[in-house]
């Protein structure tokens, strides 16, 4: 037992990009010799060492907390204060009384359609809720007055030209307007294009329009209630009501037409579940209100970003589920509350655009009695996706020193223009 | 915030102070059943222990949803505010998409039977390798986890029954262990009954149904590792989607900043264990079947 020979150094060297480790092993010395770590330690620490620590069950009523001490104390179990109550009714701070005690709850789930419901399924499950039959292309009474020459739509063609590139490319300081700016001004221009008729057409003066007005109508579907609640879009009422549109044997045809369903999905889906409602049917509008039949509904989808606005299918799901809407609101205030089949369809037209694309539908409303799958169904006319023009161009595209695509609109379509008008002239020509 | 909780605590330390006015139920401490915070991650003074700089407090989502969800960054720290996990930050922003990983999961009201859902789209998730497709059934959406060859408008099975005879399962669907066949590709896989799938979601894995032992089966990994599970567990048929995820190339560093990693260190590390040729037992069978313990006689 003589010293350790010192080590004759071997130094490594310590290279860059090597982890340092722990060194040469150090070599621990022997344990020291004393009373305890030769006899082991006295029997009172030993049995303090190996006793097992006792478990505190968790017995609520006796644990002892620090409540009382008013601050923590280590080793005292933290205590359950009980909810702080006020003693007053503050209505800035009061949660409010909860779904189940409000005096409008009911058992029964209602599903509500709103602006902001887009259907997964679009026009099919529309046309199950509002037990509709689709027919593609606009009626034949609006396609007469497309093709009525006179009409003399040709001059209007280079007003419409003015109006749509006043919309988008003249209104504004910056380069190009935002959708948000130039969808309603290019409605508004479309608008006045058409009032300039009613020199020609006197009853076209008898027609008023109204924005952001509500629309509430109730209807049960196969033991689902359904309502279609909100702000409907700008409103265009008419003092008389637009005659139907459908002959009498096209209507008796709609029995035999069955119901489309999209099984895995059921058709409520994406529709609000509420259990808070009221059973209203509004049309919006007090009795005695000489503008009282709803005549076109206008949706624009102005939103800036893609996301935000409704894919053309899912806008024209939104304006069938509004055209019914404001329909079965009318016939319930004309013909009573009980499902029963019209003797008067009452007809709805609808477009929806988001500044280029327009969908026209025109909305006939035959039957108040959706309960049941088999009947006469209504019907309803689209025309969708059809473009006012192809572009507008702000600046014109150059590459190179040549013009890829000159300013202005480009691909303009009077087809479309003519298919507006029609719509609003529908009724009083 | 966590501040004010602090000198709140301190304050309350100090003997001079008399009774305190009651607490306004300002700082709301719901419990929450779904995503629990960490549990020293509280409001109250803890000893010596540091006191919380970071809360996830961005998942506080209880309800579902299929709208993706805002995220945070921790970039590698944890609740003191220091770097536990090395080389994570930075990268693209991304949004959290709830994905329902019970795929057995009933509607409210609807009875525990087979019930079948429709894809309506499949896409990439940035939170997971895997591809996540949109399914439809009944009254609600949902996102899973997408297999292999899953294309929008194909129909998928959920069914919780196990018969006498095996079910010939096509993809995508979701059965119990028990009712596939033996030596089916499953993925999807949870170690308990209604807990959710916790294994083989990576993308292009899949695991095999070796063999079903009396009440359990026995499943074996990716990683070539067995596992034994009650036969009631539900798995789905099939690989899991984005098979040549491990074929993909990064190219540049660029790319990896853009995933939220940062660089490795350049040091080299002598006992790193990467080097070499690894060869290892394979380890012991896991087994989440609580069987039923033989008592000693006393």
């Amino acid at each position: 037992r003589g010293a350790r020979p010192p080590a004759i150094g071997r130094r490594r060297r310590h290279s860059r990009g090597v982890v340092p480790r722990g060194g040469r092993p150090r070599h621990r010395a022997a344990l020291p010799r004393t009373p305890w770590t030769v006899r082991g330690p006295p029997p009172q620490v030993l049995a303090e060492m190996v006793e097992p620590r006792p478990v505190r069950e968790q017995v609520e009523l006796d644990t002892v907390t620090f409540a009382e001490r008013l601050h923590y104390v280590p080793g005292l179990a933290r205590p359950r204060f009980p909810p702080w109550e006020r003693g007053w009714h503050d209505p800035w701070h009061s949660p409010g009384p909860r779904c189940e005690e409000m005096p409008l709850y009911k058992e029964r789930g209602c599903f509500i359609c709103h602006q902001g419901v887009r259907m997964l399924e679009g026009v099919r499950q529309a046309q199950w809720l509002t037990k509709t039959k689709l027919v593609e292309g606009l009626p034949p009474a609006v396609q007469g007055i497309v093709d009525n020459p006179a009409l003399g739509l040709q001059e209007l063609e280079e007003r419409v030209k003015h109006m749509v590139s006043h919309a988008r490319l003249w209104d504004t300081a910056e380069a190009a307007p935002k959708r948000e700016k130039y969808c309603p001004v290019l409605f508004e221009n479309l608008i006045h294009v058409c009032r300039l008729m009613s020199g020609k057409y006197p009853s076209l003066s008898k027609r008023m329009l109204a924005r952001n007005c509500r629309i509430a109508a109730t209807w049960e579907r196969e033991s689902i209630l359904l309502q279609v609640r909100g702000l409907s879009g700008i409103l265009m009422n008419s003092m008389t009501p637009i005659p139907p549109v459908a002959s009498k044997e096209e209507i008796l045809a709609t029995k035999e037409h069955v119901l489309e369903t999209f099984y895995p999905i059921a058709p409520t889906i994406d529709l609000q579940e509420v259990n808070v409602y009221k059973e209203l049917n509004d049309t919006g509008f007090r009795d005695g209100y000489p503008y009282s039949h709803p005549h076109t509904l206008f949706f624009l989808e102005s939103a800036n970003a893609r996301t935000d606005r409704f894919r053309p299918e899912q806008l024209r799901a939104k304006m069938l589920m509004f055209a019914f809407g404001n329909a079965l609101a009318k016939a319930r205030v004309l013909h009573g509350n009980d499902p029963k089949v019209l003797e008067q369809p009452v007809v709805v037209q609808s477009i929806g655009t988001d500044g280029q694309l327009f969908q026209f539908m025109v909305f006939q409303l035959n039957t108040t009695d959706l309960v049941s799958n088999d009947g006469i169904k209504n019907l309803v006319w689209i025309d969708s996706d059809q473009n006012l023009y192809e572009r507008a161009q702000c600046v014109p595209e150059v590459k190179k020193g040549v013009v890829m695509k000159p300013a202005g609109i480009s691909g303009f379509q009077p087809d479309t223009f003519k298919k507006f008008l029609a719509l609003y002239l529908h009724g009083t020509v | 915030m966590a501040v004010l909780g602090l000198c709140r605590a301190f304050g309350a330390l100090l003997l001079s102070a008399g009774p305190r006015r009651a607490r306004p139920p300002a700082l709301p401490q719901p419990c929450l059943p779904g995503p629990v915070l960490a549990p020293a991650a509280c409001r109250r003074l803890s000893g010596s222990a540091p006191c919380c700089t970071t809360d996830p407090l961005w998942k506080c989502r209880t309800k579902y949803t299929v709208r993706p969800v805002g995220m945070k960054k921790t970039g590698g720290r944890d609740h003191t505010g220091r770097v536990r996990v090395r080389g994570i930050g930075g990268g693209h922003k991304r949004r959290y998409r709830m994905i329902d990983f019970q795929r057995l999961r009933y509607e409210e009201g609807a009875p525990p039977e087979p019930f079948t859902e429709k894809v309506i789209s499949v896409r990439y998730d940035p939170c997971r390798s895997a591809d996540i497709a949109l399914v439809a059934g009944g009254n609600r959406k949902r996102w899973i986890i997408a297999t292999e060859n899953m294309q929008p408008g194909d129909s998928i099975t959920n069914s919780p029954h196990i018969g006498r005879m095996a079910v010939s399962a096509s993809e995508g669907d979701a059965y119990p262990l028990g009712a596939l066949p033996v030596g089916t590709l499953i993925c999807n896989l949870e170690s308990h009954p209604g807990k959710g799938a916790q294994y083989i979601r990576a993308a292009g894995t899949c695991g095999v149904l070796l063999r079903k032992v009396n009440g359990t089966a026995i499943v074996q990994l990716p990683s070539k590792r067995q596992m034994q599970v009650l036969e009631t567990c539900v798995a789905t048929v099939g690989r899991v989607s984005n098979v040549d995820h491990n074929k993909r190339v990064i190219g540049k560093a660029g790319r990896n900043r853009w995933l939220g990693k940062r660089p490795h260190t350049g040091l080299w590390h002598r006992k790193g264990g990467w080097a070499g040729r690894k060869i290892k037992p394979l380890p012991p069978m896991k087994s989440y079947v609580n069987l039923p313990r033989v008592k000693a006689v006393e």
